[in-house]
């Protein structure tokens, strides 16, 4: 998986940097120029069908839509993850006080029934037997 | 009294219940917590309840995964979780991707660049990805000279933060001597900067020492200080 991505994020690269020197070539055009763009414009072309070939690769790769956004913003994606994992571990720690909270109050509750109503109690302990 | 009673219960009797005409004698599996009791009729007749009370409900099956166990560590993410909450994210996009040439940091609304465009319209595609022909080629036959204003942008490339990793591809296929010349230039440049930076810093270090050998000499031939111990020296 990640050597797949790693030669998207190449091919990727190097098409980029395809483009970026035939834009160089096109803004102060030469005539003796035209050979090489035209092997940089073949170049492209390759280019693209090698992003094309990798496709398959990275079929079950997954991407929020939300990251998306982060980048349409000009925002790093990185600060999505960051956000997510925040967000992830205060909620994780929001539940395990919810139930560590529900655990003793059930056993308080248990000891002050026990208090109040013993015999019902042991009754119910006895039905539950695990409790 | 006693028969407005017995009538409420006969209200209550199987035929009529909800669940149709089965016996409530029949056992049968209880999860909905109903009280189970048994009517004495008679001289004083009661109520008592014989089954197991509402209370005892069937408890939940306990998942084995809860919010009670730390899921970053259960699911391996302390690496990541320690790699984001100690540094301070940069905002910029050109942050994340420094090899990218262009402006990157703008909204991709202004230029018609957004990712969210390409969801939402995507491109034609399916159909085979073909060299051009020469006579395709003949179309990319190009007048010689500058391109006129409109069409020509700063490429502001955020060069200095270009990786080593990534030089290799600058120098592939014939490079283009007019950036090669920039590159090397800004790279000069902030070398010839630090070089500076690196000199000034030298120069404030001497200026320092100087000025703590005069406050040394002040201080011995000054009467306070007669080369006499202190008393925390004395002590000692």
């Amino acid at each position: 998986m990640a050597s797949s991505l790693e030669n998207l994020e190449t091919q990727l690269e190097m098409f980029i940097e395809n483009v970026r020197q035939i834009h160089i070539i096109v803004s102060d055009f030469q005539p003796q120029s035209q050979n090489v763009l035209n092997q940089k414009l073949q170049a492209l072309v390759h280019g693209l069908q090698e992003v094309d070939k990798l496709k398959s690769h990275v079929q079950d790769v997954h991407v929020p839509l939300e990251v998306f956004d982060y980048i349409d913003q000009g925002r790093n994606p990185q600060l999505y993850t960051k956000d997510c994992i925040e967000k992830a571990l205060a909620k994780n720690e929001q539940v395990k006080g919810k139930i560590d909270a529900y655990r003793k109050f059930k056993a308080n509750m248990l000891v002050e029934l026990s208090r109040t109503f013993p015999n019902e109690l042991n009754k119910y302990r006895a039905l539950r037997g695990d409790e | 009294m006693m028969g407005d009673q017995f009538r409420k219960v006969e209200q209550y009797s199987p035929k009529s219940s909800p669940r149709g005409a089965r016996s409530p004698v029949v056992s049968r599996q209880d999860s909905s917590g109903t009280l189970k009791t048994t009517i004495l009729l008679g001289k004083n007749p009661s109520i008592v309840p014989s089954g197991p009370f509402y209370l005892l409900k069937e408890p939940p099956v306990e998942s084995e995964l809860t919010g009670a166990t730390n899921l970053m560590t259960y699911y391996g993410l302390e690496h990541s979780y320690s790699k984001f909450s100690g540094k301070k994210l940069k905002e910029q996009l050109s942050s994340f991707l420094p090899t990218l040439p262009g402006v990157i940091d703008s909204p991709g609304l202004q230029d018609n660049s957004s990712l969210r465009s390409v969801i939402e319209k995507p491109p034609i595609g399916g159909k085979e990805l073909l060299p051009l022909t020469s006579v395709q080629l003949d179309g990319f036959r190009l007048h010689p000279g500058p391109l006129p204003e409109q069409y020509r942008y700063t490429n502001t490339v955020p060069i200095k933060k270009h990786k080593n990793k990534h030089k290799k591809h600058k120098h592939k296929e014939g490079g283009l001597p007019s950036q090669e010349t920039t590159i090397t230039d800004t790279a000069n440049d902030t070398h010839e900067k630090k070089h500076k930076k690196q000199k000034r810093h030298d120069e404030d270090k001497e200026r320092k020492k100087r000025k703590k050998e005069k406050k040394r000499k002040k201080q011995k031939h000054s009467p306070e200080h007669s080369g006499g111990l202190t008393p925390s020296q004395h002590s000692s």
